[in-house]
């Protein structure tokens, strides 16, 4: 028996236990029962984690699940590509991806060292970080890696960081260097030399991320047609949109996995960059347009209402025999480097519930008061291209086609002639001429020299519906041209069908009413009345490059059809030089100094009759005897009390012709008289001292 | 008083253990008992490989680096089991006062010698590559301790408030120590709540437990109400904040909270058949998931099924334990036992309660599934003890049921 036995016999001896026992003391009944309460607990609670599992399951299940799942993708890190170039037809740079940096705070690493916090806050503040928000939040996550602590760091900046570290870390070294050769030197330890401080050295946890951001160096140029991205790699509006897929590329990807023998395999995949477009359009074409329709906005801002120079203005020019467009202009516009400036919006007219434009216009503290979803509609209506977005009733302009349509199926002949006496009586109803006291006798080409209605019409039903419709069709009316831009107008619904066109239909559609049309249809349409009738498919990308460089795809100009012959489209030109320089042509005023050209004039009523709103235009090709420019310049209701004015059109579409026949290295084949020649030399297009050789010819002729 | 204590013992037999006697002829050792352990340890292993072989590969070069290390505390630790539990447990009580200064010195000795992990010292170097944690040592000593005291101290005497509190004496010493030089709150409290255990089990009333529980509820919901309300003035400690995380771990997900968090993830994404095996993702992001965290990648690979097959093996391990500490032939060993029992079931419900983020965050490991060699060590020891108190009680009936025979 052992001593502690003897001891607690004695004292449970001791305490009047009378109880000697023999043997250790048992465990009684009630110290099991205890020992089942501790296993009732234990099961308890084991039953109340159970339940709690499966609550975690049930009410978390899918979210925790798609939280581990997107944790995966933010372990394998996507690398950005570069999304592709435009450039113009001369290589200008319209819209590129700019490569920047976004800086990552990578906190665990800084809180290290304590000697490492201040350095690298004063780094990071050099980088334009606030040192203390950014000390706030490295004390408050300290474990935190990966922090974005500023977005689109510019290269310059980032290489100048980069350089000015690793020139201090070698200073640091160096002096480090120093300090142990003079203890050296000295006799003494290399461990008791003096301690260099530290500075760059101590930076640590700042690293940069790519990023590109995309940039517009021309910002307001074009920005119709280029559009803008969302997000910096959607594309929106323009050829931004339409040519989304090509301008991107392919991110890249970094991962890490496990091989077989579970070793961490960090693999990556190279982004690849997106291509890019080379244009048609000129941005030297595009910015003499653009200067010009900003000219006539400023000269009629505010001129009868509070408003822009007109709701819309507008200007293209094309290459007559290859269907690329040289200049895409439209008024107003927008900053593409800040497309959602709602100050822009200012000035145009408001819009009804149908977002089709009223006779009450915005004033800048309207822009600013709309509301997000008007914001929205507003912005929209000013990033929309009006060239191919827009349609209206096109007016005179119309005039040519339908004569061209006359010719060429042989119910006009060129000998014909109409008689007008101002107006023309229609299924019981008069329609005028814009000459009330009538034009008399006309023949074709005098009908549209004095762009005469009541010749047009009588023109028409001779043609006769069933031709007329089939001829709007060839001449792509109501179809869509598939220029490459987004966002083209649907126009069919705005057409006669043969089987339901009236005479009054028949007769108000020859001069260009009741029907509607886009621009970008009128000037295609236009390009193959003068060119021999060939209908060029419009486009605007000439071709595609690889990020090398190397094409990868050409445009090449795509004849779509054949719309009149040869024969009648040298009537047709023939007819819009003499509606330019005949003796009551109506396009007297678009004819530049020191060429020839050809064109008609419109003025189209709007919607409702009568309410003295116009869309003024002018439709022509320059030079006369080898056509090789289409331009169009349609003013949408011009801010002025009498609307109906197309020489204000003539006069723009002058002004530009003016600036981009000597750019497009066109010659002058005409004499300029002295007033001519002040206006050039005004433009500094005109050299007193160096006269060209043709300039010469022409002033011997004098 | 023969009569009585055969009697004690017939109903004892035929209502709560028949399973022991049917056992009487295979030989001495709990063969239940020993059976659950094994399959909870090849469990661990299996489930403690996938775990850990991601981190092995990346920080030791060896997906296998985790599981050979316990696999070698898995052998020397079932050694020192079947070597424990053929020595007399009664002998345990002249090594308890020894026991317990050990594991006092061996706390000491980590002020000066102690190797840092992940912010806390807690391990003592033996050799290159061994080390121990006192504190598992500590939880030994104290079971053996706090049992031979009680056993002293007698049933009667343990009414009264000196021989209420000198049982739990030595653990009070044992746990101030852990939390003072080890910052171990959770070991520290383990230990305090085997030797209450222990002496709930011995004591003879009721009321004052209640009252105890009562008041240690009130006061837990004090705390964290007084955490909260101060939660703005930013002066408390992390186990302050640890409480902020465990009210609302999204608040914290990149810093304090992640572990939580991820954990949470690992739980949810599991489903109810889990990801299968090795399936897991989140054992790259979870930090410790071969450790403390390892029942919430049990609950993604094997899913609910998996994580309460786990939970059922450990109520039959504890049930099993219930049998051997009612069999057994004296107070003292059935005292261990039920330090044994308090012991695991105390550590394993505390671990995945702060898996499931039930309570706040606290580092407790799985017993014999969680990655640890000294835990694994010492657990098995217990397990040893155990089986040496159930081996005596099996000796026992047999040598009664030969004298019933002879008599």
């Amino acid at each position: 028996m052992s001593r502690e036995d003897r001891e607690r016999m004695g004292r449970a001896g001791g305490s009047g236990n009378r109880k000697v026992r023999r043997g250790p003391r048992r465990f009684t009944i009630s110290m099991q029962k205890r020992l089942v309460v501790v296993f009732l607990m234990v099961l308890t609670a084991f039953i109340l984690l159970a339940f709690r599992l499966i609550l975690i399951q049930r009410d978390n299940g899918r979210t925790y699940t798609m939280q581990v799942l997107s944790q995966q993708e933010y372990n394998n890190k996507s690398l950005p590509y570069k999304r592709g170039r435009i450039t113009d037809a001369k290589g200008t740079v319209l819209a590129d991806s700019q490569l920047v940096y976004n800086v990552i705070i990578d906190a665990s690493q800084i809180m290290e060292k304590d000697e490492y916090l201040e350095p690298s806050l004063n780094a990071a503040e050099r980088l334009g970080i606030n040192k203390e928000e950014l000390r706030a939040y490295i004390t408050k996550h300290p474990g935190s890696q990966y922090y974005i602590a500023f977005k689109n760091l510019p290269y310059q900046d980032k290489r100048a960081f980069d350089k000015e570290v690793e020139e201090g870390i070698e200073a640091e070294q160096e002096a480090q260097r120093k300090a142990v050769e003079e203890a050296e030197k000295a006799g003494k330890e290399a461990s008791e030399a003096e301690k260099v401080e530290l500075v760059y050295s101590n930076i640590k946890g700042i690293w940069f991320e790519d990023n590109y951001i995309r940039n517009y160096p021309c910002s307001t140029l074009a920005a119709d047609v280029i559009g803008f991205t969302v997000g910096n790699n959607i594309g929106s509006f323009g050829l931004e949109e339409y040519y989304d897929d090509t301008l991107n590329g392919v991110p890249g990807r970094t991962y890490g996995y496990l091989d077989e023998s579970l070793n961490i395999e960090q693999t990556t995949i190279q982004p690849t960059d997106g291509n890019n477009l080379v244009l048609t359009l000129d941005a030297n074409i595009q910015s003499i347009c653009e200067k010009y329709l900003k000219e006539f906005n400023e000269e009629l801002k505010d001129h009868k209402h509070k408003g822009n120079g007109s709701n819309n203005a507008a200007c293209i020019i094309m290459d007559i025999d290859t269907g690329g467009i040289l200049a895409m202009a439209s008024e107003p516009g927008f900053d593409l480097n800040n497309p959602y400036d709602i100050a822009a919006v200012a000035g145009m007219p408001k819009l009804n519930e149908k977002d089709a434009p009223t006779t009450s216009y915005m004033t800048e503290g309207d822009a600013q008061a709309l509301s997000d979803a008007d914001r929205s509609r507003y912005l929209n209506a000013l990033w929309s291209n009006y060239c191919v977005s827009a349609h209206y009733e096109p007016g005179s302009t119309a005039k040519p086609f339908t004569t061209a349509m006359g010719l060429e199926t042989g119910t006009l002949k060129k000998s014909d002639k109409f008689q007008c006496n101002g107006t023309l009586l229609v299924d019981g109803t008069y329609i005028n001429c814009a000459h009330l006291e009538g034009d008399g006798l006309l023949d074709i080409s005098g009908a549209i020299e004095r762009s005469c209605n009541v010749a047009l019409m009588q023109e028409a039903m001779k043609i006769g519906p069933e031709t007329f419709c089939k001829y709007q069709n060839v001449f792509n009316f109501g179809l869509k041209t598939n220029i490459d831009l987004a966002g083209e107008a649907r126009t069919d619904d705005y057409l006669y069908q043969a089987e339901d066109m009236a005479d009054i239909d028949l007769a108000s559609n020859s001069f260009g009413q009741n029907f509607e049309a886009t621009m970008i249809q009128m000037a295609s349409g236009y390009c193959s009345l003068i060119n021999g009738g060939y209908y060029y498919q419009p486009h605007i990308v000439d071709r595609i490059t690889s990020p090398g460089g190397s094409t990868v795809q050409i445009n090449s100009p795509r004849i779509l059809k054949k719309t009149i012959s040869e024969e009648t489209s040298d009537l047709i030109r023939e007819y819009c030089i003499q509606a330019v320089e005949g003796e009551h042509a109506t396009g007297k005023l678009a004819r530049p100094a020191g060429y020839r050209i050809g064109g008609k004039t419109g003025t189209a009523e709007t919607l409702p009759r009568g309410n003295g709103q116009y869309v003024v235009s002018f439709l022509g090709f320059a030079p006369a005897d080898d056509p090789q420019i289409c331009i169009y310049v349609v003013l949408d209701r011009i801010n002025n009390k009498k609307q109906d004015e197309a020489g204000r059109a003539c006069i723009l579409a002058r002004k530009i012709l003016t600036e981009v026949l000597p750019y497009m290295n066109i010659y002058m084949t005409e004499p300029l008289t002295d007033e001519e020649r002040l206006e050039l030399e005004e433009l500094g297009l005109y050299d007193t001292n160096k006269p060209s050789s043709e300039e010469e010819e022409t002033g011997d002729a004098q | 008083m023969f009569g009585k204590k055969s009697n004690t013992t017939k109903n004892r037999k035929s209502k709560k253990a028949p399973s022991a006697l049917a056992r009487k002829k295979s030989g001495l050792n709990d063969y239940s008992l020993l059976f659950i352990v094994l399959v909870l340890l090849a469990f661990g292993l299996v489930l403690l490989y996938s775990t850990s072989s991601y981190i092995g590969a990346v920080e030791q070069n060896d997906s296998a680096y985790y599981l050979k290390r316990q696999l070698v505390f898995t052998v020397l630790g079932l050694g020192l089991m079947a070597l424990i539990s053929i020595i007399p447990y009664r002998w345990w009580r002249y090594l308890s006062i020894p026991g317990f200064l050990g594991a006092v010195g061996l706390i000491i000795l980590v002020i000066p010698y102690g190797r840092e992990v992940n912010g806390a010292k807690r391990w003592l170097d033996l050799a290159p590559g061994v080390s121990i944690q006192p504190s598992e040592m500590a939880k030994v000593a104290i079971i053996v301790l706090t049992a031979f005291i009680i056993e002293l101290i007698g049933r009667r005497r343990l009414q009264t408030v000196w021989g209420f509190l000198l049982p739990m004496v030595p653990s009070g010493i044992i746990a101030v120590m852990l939390w003072k030089i080890t910052n171990n709150m959770s070991s520290a409290l383990i230990i305090l709540a085997i030797s209450f255990g222990m002496l709930f089990v011995a004591c003879p009333d009721y009321k004052r437990f209640i009252a105890l529980a009562a008041m240690g509820v009130a006061g837990c919901i004090g705390l964290v109400t007084y955490i909260v309300r101060t939660a703005d003035q930013n002066n408390m400690g992390f186990r302050g904040g640890r409480v902020l995380v465990w009210l609302d771990p999204q608040a914290y997900a990149d810093d304090t909270g992640y572990q939580t968090l991820q954990a949470l993830y690992a739980i949810g994404s599991g489903g109810i058949f889990g990801k299968g095996l090795g399936q897991s993702m989140q054992k790259i992001v979870v930090p410790e998931a071969q450790n403390d965290m390892i029942f919430s990648i049990i609950c993604e690979e094997l899913g609910l099924f998996g994580a309460i097959s786990i939970m059922v093996l450990f109520v039959l391990l504890i049930w099993r334990f219930i049998l051997v500490a009612g069999n057994a032939v004296d107070l003292y060993g059935a005292l261990i036992v039920t330090g044994v029992i308090t012991h695991i079931s105390v550590q394993s419900v505390l671990n995945i309660a702060v898996v499931t983020n039930t309570i706040p965050n606290t580092g407790v490991t799985l017993p014999f599934i969680s990655y640890g060699g000294s835990s694994l060590f010492f657990l098995l020891a217990e397990i040893g003890m155990v089986m040496g108190v159930s081996r005596k009680s099996i000796k026992a009936e047999e040598e009664y049921a030969q004298q019933m025979k002879g008599s």
